[in-house]
């Protein structure tokens, strides 16, 4: 019985036996210094570099990785594919552009009530396309992006047809100015840091084990009380409110949205985003999204050559390393670490400790 | 009336290449439960194939025939050097086949350009029947997809290869237990559901130009088709594919074309609503052992 | 009032007729035993109890209320747990997060049977899983997930067991075993109804007995009265009985 070709084909066995998503867990307060540490990092970018291009891929690189928590979540967690991710963000950028320009709602009024449009949009999708097999949904969630992007584009006035809506600013918000590079960047990485604490508490939550046994064995989850349909399209909703914050702050940013940035394409490009950098480490969808995003620049791909490259690493992480790129490293991390020691000679001694910390 | 019964009838030849693609993707679930979501990159390669030999001097016969070998020959390679790995998973051939999607679509970006290409039509008679013109070139679209199809269900139906896929279909397990080399099913199945798609293109470039984006465009209907046939049903793909040709072709004719697409998701949407196994049922895909 | 109800149940799967009227009582406090040859629709009768098939005709009755064509969930949490005859668990997650997942869903609208495990850490050690909490439920020997489906159907905190085939797979050893922990559940308030094939479990352990028969219950009675009976000796063993 392979406990590697049992699993959602997405997730990968340490030596030990344990699964990488509870070693992910068990952190310890060493992790919080180096996430806490990331963050401050990453906050002086602004000031560390004059690039502004390099800011400005590390916002839409940011917008995604909002989106990309939420994604995490229900597929990581409750095993539910999605390829129509980009279409609940589109709910939100358009839904805040109409708020904007008919209502006179700004940014932050216009976050709650996005997020909760996206989620209610999920939640409606979701009643129906959750009752069929997994293959159906991810089928339909498909036909979503594109259907979307239809209705879009015959909206007349109301949605912009094809060329789309402008937005204006951001409104000044206790006399800060939030639509600088820098201010947009530093709202950004907020948001990103907020979604990233979200998707871990989640995770280490009881409604996180809930979402576990239901992505391992519904019919169990069912035999213990779970009502497995109800937490189906409640994660599915819960992935709709990160898409439709993202898809402010995406609206926000790029001050113009179109029909054509929310499609079966963007969202296919999420799902492998969250695939690529593992879907059930915290740390998975922040690298996916760094990888797409930045591997172009790191080895001067262009368009084509890149999108050929992130096509095939994604064929290849899933072949090879079913956990993701980050579990990847976290695995030859680990085996350096376990060499390391080895080689100081405390062999007897690290191993039991080891099985002390693993028993709690 | 005429404006009426000429869209059918061009409805229907798309609908025919969308049939082709659509039956591919059912045999395909059926009998290993993957989504293979680059299928409709086959077809576009299947058109780009034909493209090229016509360009070259070669007759449309000649490059009709290479692209279903071609795409055959990509299909065999595809599956033997990544699709079956997932066979244990076919969570990870549908991830996989994302994957694909891009890497197919931009190679042949990469190797010709991201321009439309055509061919001039194989056959260039039009018939004038009363006020409605009739193309030589879609009748013989919907007569070839008809006759593969009915080949291909004959052979499904009728000989002793089919009987052995429809077992594996039914049970893999015990299919293969009772001697059936499943495995040279699973790549039979997916070298010919890929030469559909090649004859698909081919079929498609006869009738319209095409972009290396055209693939992933038709593939959605193509899956809309099978899931509302029932995944894992030929018959049904046929079925909700012919239904569907006349559905669009009422609503071209009628006025509400920029809806035409939608039309498909949203039956699609409706089906599952009411039937979620699709109007003559599908299957859940095999029994993968847990 | 008996625990459990089942009158007249019927099912039918197309044009097959498992369940053909079906009266069964469980008492609190019971561990009954339900036998029959294979096909006699054991496992169905469980699985239409548990609320995975709703029945054709027929009502189930549970502590006066009734919760015929109730959803899995529905049932579990008004108190029934069962476990399945294929070992079932969420095998990518520790054995501890197995149990620690049922508990934390343990049955809520009813008074809960097994109320003296406060934690699931308990639960584990009553199993005797402690020592492999940590452990993938998917890596466990066979024995061993067999414990694990009881411990957690037992994390639900229910007042009623249902057993399907709990010793299949086992050996006499690992069988004995499990009889030990199944015979301190009627203590812990926990009524149990096992459906099995082995005898030397069903004989051990149940002081009543059911019999089914192509759908029917052909006896119900104390245990060793019905294993004399004529008609059930003839079901199991023929005419030569």
């Amino acid at each position: 019985m392979s406990t590697r070709n049992q699993m959602a084909g997405h997730d990968v066995t340490s030596a030990e036996g344990r699964s990488s998503s509870e070693a992910n867990r068990s952190g310890g307060p060493e992790r919080w210094l180096v996430v806490v540490a990331m963050f401050v990092a990453l906050a002086a970018l602004p000031w560390l570099t004059t690039e502004t291009r390099l800011i400005s891929l590390a916002i839409t690189t940011g917008i995604n990785v909002i989106a990309l928590y939420g994604l995490a979540i229900l597929f990581g967690q409750a095993g539910i594919l999605s390829v129509g991710h980009a279409a609940l963000m589109g709910i939100g950028a358009y839904a805040a552009a109409i708020l904007a320009r008919d209502f006179g709602l700004g940014f932050w009024a216009a976050l709650p009530i996005c997020a909760f449009l996206s989620a209610a949009t999920a939640g409606l999708l979701g009643f129906p396309a959750l009752r069929v097999s997994g293959h159906h949904f991810v089928i339909l969630t498909f036909a979503f992006g594109q259907l979307l992007t239809i209705v879009l584009t015959n909206g007349g006035e109301f949605t912009g047809r094809a060329t789309g809506l402008d937005i204006g600013p951001i409104e000044t918000t206790f006399g800060l100015d939030f639509n600088s590079l820098a201010g947009m960047y530093l709202l950004t990485l907020a948001f990103v840091a907020i979604s990233m604490a979200a998707a871990h508490f989640i995770d280490i939550s009881a409604y996180g084990r809930t979402l576990r046994s239901i992505r391992e064995n519904p019919q169990l989850a069912a035999s213990v009380g779970i009502d497995v349909r109800f937490h189906k399209i409640g994660v599915f909703m819960v992935s709709g409110l990160f898409a439709g914050v993202s898809g402010v702050v995406l609206a926000y940013y790029f001050r113009h949205i179109s029909p054509s940035l929310f499609g079966a394409f963007p969202s296919v490009y999420l799902a492998m985003m969250v695939m690529l950098g593992g879907s059930r480490l915290l740390f998975g969808p922040l690298g996916g999204a760094i990888i797409v995003s930045f591997l172009p620049e790191i080895l001067d791909l262009d368009p084509v050559e890149a999108r050929i490259a992130y096509g095939a690493i994604l064929v290849g992480v899933i072949l090879i390393l079913p956990g993701g790129v980050i579990a990847g490293i976290g695995i030859i991390l680990r085996k350096l670490v376990a060499m390391a020691r080895r080689i100081r000679g405390l062999r007897f001694a690290s191993i039991e400790s080891e099985r002390n910390a693993e028993g709690g | 009336m005429e404006v009426f019964i000429q869209q059918i009838l061009n409805s229907l030849s798309i609908a025919s290449v969308i049939i082709l693609i659509a039956v591919g993707i059912t045999l395909i679930f059926g009998l290993t439960g993957i989504i293979n979501f680059a299928h409709g990159e086959l077809l576009m390669i299947g058109g780009i194939t034909t493209w090229v030999f016509v360009h070259n001097g070669f007759s449309f016969l000649i490059a009709l025939a290479a692209a279903i070998v071609v795409v055959g020959l990509i299909g065999f390679l595809l599956e033997r050097g990544i699709f079956r790995f997932t066979l244990d998973n076919p969570m990870n051939g549908f991830i996989v086949s994302l994957g694909l999607i891009v890497v197919l679509q931009h190679v042949v970006v990469l190797l010709f350009d991201p321009n439309q290409k055509a061919i001039p039509r194989p056959l260039t008679t039009v018939w004038d029947v009363g006020d409605i013109r009739v193309a030589a070139t879609r009748i013989m679209v919907i007569a070839v997809t008809a006759i593969v199809v009915a080949l291909t269900f004959y052979v499904i139906a009728r000989t002793r290869y089919g009987r052995a896929l429809r077992a594996s279909v039914a049970d893999r397990e015990t299919a293969y237990l009772m001697g059936i080399p499943v495995r040279r099913y699973v790549s039979a199945v997916f070298v010919v559901g890929s030469m559909l798609a090649g004859l698909g293109g081919a079929m498609l470039i006869a009738l319209f130009p095409i972009t290396p984006f055209t693939g992933s465009a038709i593939v959605i209907k193509g899956f809309a088709v099978a899931l509302i046939g029932g995944l894992g049903n030929p018959g049904g793909a046929v079925v909700a594919g012919v239904v569907l040709g006349l559905v669009e072709g009422f609503s071209a004719g009628y006025g509400f074309s920029e809806w035409t697409d939608a039309y498909s998701f949203a039956l699609m949407i409706l089906i599952l609503l009411v039937r979620p196994h699709g109007l003559l049922g599908g299957t859940e895909g095999p029994r993968v052992n847990s | 009032m008996p625990l459990l109800e089942i009158r007249g149940l019927k099912k039918r799967f197309g044009g097959v007729v498992a369940l053909d009227g079906v009266d069964v009582d469980i008492d609190d406090g019971d561990i009954l035993g339900i036998i029959g040859p294979n096909g006699s629709g054991k496992t169905t009768l469980f699985n239409v109890v548990a609320g995975v098939h709703k029945p054709t005709a027929g009502r189930v009755v549970w502590r006066g209320r009734d919760i015929t064509g109730l959803a899995t969930h529905q049932i579990a949490r008004a108190g029934i747990a069962r476990t399945f005859q294929q070992a079932m668990a969420f095998t990518g997650l520790s054995v501890g997060e197995n149990v620690r997942i049922a508990f934390e869903h343990g049955a809520g609208d009813h008074q809960s049977g097994g109320s003296r495990w406060k934690s699931y850490e308990e639960i584990l050690d009553f199993l005797e899983l402690s020592e492999v909490a940590p452990e993938l439920a998917g890596t466990l020997p066979f024995g061993h997930l067999r414990r694990l489906g009881i411990a957690i159907a037992l994390a639900i905190k229910p007042h009623l067991l249902l057993l399907d085939e709990p010793a299949a797979g086992l050996n006499d050893g690992e069988t004995t075993e499990l009889a030990g922990i199944i015979q301190r559940l009627p203590g812990e308030g926990i009524g149990v109804c096992v459906v099995d094939h082995d005898m030397n479990l069903i004989a051990a352990l149940c002081k009543r007995l059911a019999v089914l028969d192509f759908g029917t219950k052909i006896a119900d009675g104390p245990a060793d009265a019905v294993l004399r009976d004529p008609k059930v000796l003839e079901v199991y063993l023929g005419d030569a009985a």
